[in-house]
């Protein structure tokens, strides 16, 4: 009986496996120019490879391609990846990586332009958001990549807590103006303060100021919170020659402002990477957030958010100069997808790239929630669709929209993420109180001399002249003297 | 002394009560403990096996969804198709299965030759346990460099090879403990009865020496199944292990796929639980055996 039972077990077995290693029935030859061609894919995360499920079919249904994506995962994803591409060659034929790390990716992708040329393909650049255009998608000049998930930061509230009349006179009777969604850091960090251990809903509940991610892991988390308020108090990466400007006035500032309001976030704020806060503001524990833009979908998906129809979205806060306001929000850092220059098969895989990243295609991709790709075309943020996709949908576009001309790049030269890193470390550093904040920016200043003297300070010199100036084209430059003038 | 013998027996009734409520209150205390310490470790897992069993409706329910009113295999259907989990686990079975089979073939001789004929000057035993001392992240970059010259990367000979290689000094440390302490006397009987030397070892040695093997087969099983490093570093898509797909989902944050995250991380764990639930007696025997008489 034991024995049937085990021979039993084993024979349901084989005919799993069997069925699961079946080839699918044979397609039928037609128009599929590439039919029998699979492409090698590889991304960072589970809900990107989902993402490109999603664009499978069509894909299969117009040029015969299949994908075969291989998921790294996210830690391990740059260091095995150039591992491959500097033992010249890769296994991939499309390649998904992080904009700012175009310039240790940059030369072994194969250049779009001639391809295109070639092929007649249209990647219809017109339709990207301008910032992606000029700073994201080049390598020494030449177009290398195309977006696949356009990330930058927005701010979201829950209108609940900005609109109760209750809120709202106790806010004025203790800040003297309207409670209203934050415009400057300084509203932002008094609304956090305010809202803090209290029920703002209207319940006896004790919910928090605000969220933020500040855990130092990934591409830096505490490092991306900081740096819109870095960069709206003047802020720079290095000056011209190289030099950190990370301990300059603006960045201890901001520094010190994050320090001093860490009462107001949840407990347990330094250790959230990106999901966390943003659940806290499904579920209407935090009044207000900044963060991706996929924030966005949970916010309007009523399987978990209880704000959905109730959310507010904007831009992230800036500073008032002489009278003027100074966004600067982040890029953080995106996704961007390139042809590897050593596959086989770059005439099909260029098909590829070009087949997701068009408009309709693209769109499929950010607009599901289950992806967290953000949209990144124009006609993302006006397509008719998604501005219907949930309650409030077409403000979340619009916000983003009018956020994309004001977004700050990482540094973009080799070696980024190691500067990253090391610098959202000494920030947590300070915003645990291990460090004051002057010490823990004097050290990451340190660091970043290190790092650009071990990668040859004259190479990184002449990387960061390229992005300084790109930078200085579209209105970021280095003002000292915001710091102090900055409301 | 009538006192004496009248106050006695109320003495020890009492001091009797007493023992019995202190034994009772300790081990009322040691269950509590023990409670304790279960809900603390296997509550996370359980959490993580009920997840996988849940709707997307109840991962953030209010109050929590502790056991789902509606389990499904939804989650571990899309873990098999979706993510190719079925090609990973594959993999994973494959690779640790013959790692565990090529560390015992190769241990075991070596063992052998060490325990009877101090193969090595007596030194041997101890290089090998040196070998293993070697942190993996030191090796990774020479390892994979070699590795790509060979043209052994994303290949199962390549992991197993490696595997095999690391493991083995720990197998053969713990096989000459059991084989210095096996009586000689006994192969030599079965060797006079006509058996030669490879003969006495498989039909003699080895059944009675059995939970050493078995606790060699388990730790090489286990260790490849939940290797990391080597194992992203060195595969491709067709070679990927579990482990690397469960990082997958757990590292860089899972999004809206919890319940595949979680699927993942049971698969992950439920084999090597598996193979050390059904060989935990010789488990326990054999480690017994090695610490005490090695």
């Amino acid at each position: 009986m034991k024995r049937l039972a085990l021979v039993g077990i084993a024979l349901v077995f084989v005919a799993v496996v069997a069925a699961a290693l079946r080839p699918g029935p044979a397609p039928a030859q037609g128009n599929r120019p590439y039919e029998g061609t699979t492409i090698r894919a590889v991304v960072n995360a589970e809900y990107v490879k989902y993402s490109l499920s999603l664009v499978e079919k069509d894909l299969y249904d117009k040029l015969g391609i299949k994908l075969d994506v291989e998921v790294i995962p996210l830690d391990a994803f740059v260091p095995k990846t150039l591992l491959e591409f500097n033992g010249g060659g890769s296994p991939w034929d499309l390649v998904m990586f992080g904009p700012s790390n175009m310039p240790d990716y940059g030369r072994h992708f194969e250049p779009l332009e001639a391809w295109a040329q070639k092929l007649k393909l249209d990647f219809q650049l017109d339709d990207i958001a301008d910032v992606y255009k000029k700073l994201m998608l080049r390598h020494n000049g030449k177009l290398v990549s195309m977006p696949y998930d356009g990330d930058v930061h927005i701010m979201f509230w829950n209108k609940v807590a900005f609109e109760r009349a209750d809120n709202k006179k106790k806010f004025k009777a203790r800040y003297q103006y309207d409670l209203a969604p934050p415009k400057t850091w300084k509203q932002w960090d008094d609304a956090a303060e305010f809202f803090h251990g209290w029920g703002w809903d209207g319940t006896d509940n004790k919910l928090f100021g605000a969220g933020a991610s500040y855990k130092p892991s990934g591409s830096g988390y505490s490092y991306h919170w900081w740096r819109s308020r870095f960069f709206s108090y003047g802020g720079q990466y290095f000056d011209a020659d190289m030099k950190p400007l990370i301990n300059t006035a603006p960045a201890l500032r901001a520094l010190e402002e994050m320090v001093r309001t860490m009462p107001y976030y949840p407990p347990g704020v330094l250790l959230f990477e990106s999901e966390e806060p943003k659940t806290m503001l499904v579920k209407g524990e935090v009044p207000m957030l900044y963060s991706w833009t996929s924030t966005g979908k949970r916010v309007g998906d009523a399987r978990e958010s209880v704000i959905v129809g109730k959310a507010g979205f904007g831009v992230v806060p800036g500073a008032e100069i002489d009278g003027k306001m100074v966004h600067r929000p982040a890029i953080t850092p995106g996704r961007a997808m390139a042809v590897s220059k050593y596959s086989k098969k770059i005439e099909p895989t260029m098909k590829v790239l070009e087949f997701i990243s068009l408009p309709e295609q693209s769109l499929k991709i950010v607009m599901d929630p289950k992806t967290i790709m953000d949209p990144w075309r124009v006609s993302h943020f006006r397509s008719e669709k998604f501005r219907k996709a949930f309650p409030g949908a077409a403000e979340y576009l619009d916000a983003i929209e009018k956020t994309f001309p004001l977004v700050v790049p990482d540094p973009v030269i080799p070696g980024a993420d190691e500067y990253q890193r090391k610098l959202s470390f000494e920030i947590t550093e300070a915003l645990a109180k291990r460090k004051s904040p002057k010490d823990a920016l004097d050290a990451a200043a340190r660091e970043w001399e290190k790092i650009t003297d071990r990668r040859n300070r004259d190479k990184q010199k002449a990387a960061w002249g390229e992005k300084l100036a790109e930078m200085k084209a579209i209105g970021i430059e280095y003002h000292p003297e915001w710091a102090t003038k900055a409301k | 002394m009538s006192t004496l013998v009248s106050a006695t027996p109320a003495v020890v009734v009492r001091s009797a009560r007493r023992y019995r409520w202190r034994r009772r209150l300790a081990a009322g205390l040691t269950y509590l403990g023990l409670a304790g310490a279960l809900v603390f470790f296997l509550g996370p897992f359980f959490w993580i096996v009920t997840t996988s069993l849940k709707g997307d409706s109840d991962f953030f329910a209010f109050p929590p969804v502790w056991i789902p009113s509606h389990p499904s295999l939804a989650h571990y259907v899309g873990l098999f198709t979706r993510a190719s989990g079925l090609r990973y686990f594959l993999n994973s079975l494959t690779i640790s299965s013959m790692s565990m089979v090529a560390a015992l073939v190769v241990s075991l001789p070596t063992a052998y030759a060490i325990a009877r004929w101090r193969f090595g000057g007596g030194l041997l035993g101890t290089f090998l346990l040196v070998l293993r001392m070697l942190p993996a992240i030191a090796l990774i970059i020479p390892v994979y460099l070699m590795y790509k010259q060979l043209g052994l990367t994303n290949s199962y000979l390549g992991l197993v090879m490696l595997y095999t290689v690391v493991y083995i000094p720990f197998a053969v440390w713990l096989l000459v403990g059991f084989l210095r302490d096996f009586p000689v006397e006994i192969e030599e009987a079965a060797m006079i009865d006509g058996c030669s030397r490879v003969g006495a070892l498989l039909r003699v040695v080895v059944p009675i020496i059995a939970p050493g093997l078995a606790v060699v087969a388990l730790f090489s099983f286990i260790a490849t199944w939940n290797e990391f490093l080597f194992a992203v570093v060195l595969t491709g898509i067709e070679t990927k292990t579990m482990m690397v797909l469960v990082t997958t989902y757990t590292s860089g944050g899972t999004d809206m796929f919890y319940g595949e995250a979680s699927a993942s991380v049971v698969l992950g764990v439920l084999p090597a639980f598996v193979v050390a639930f059904l060989l935990q007696r010789y488990l326990v025997k054999g480690l017994a055996l090695g610490g005490t008489k090695g």
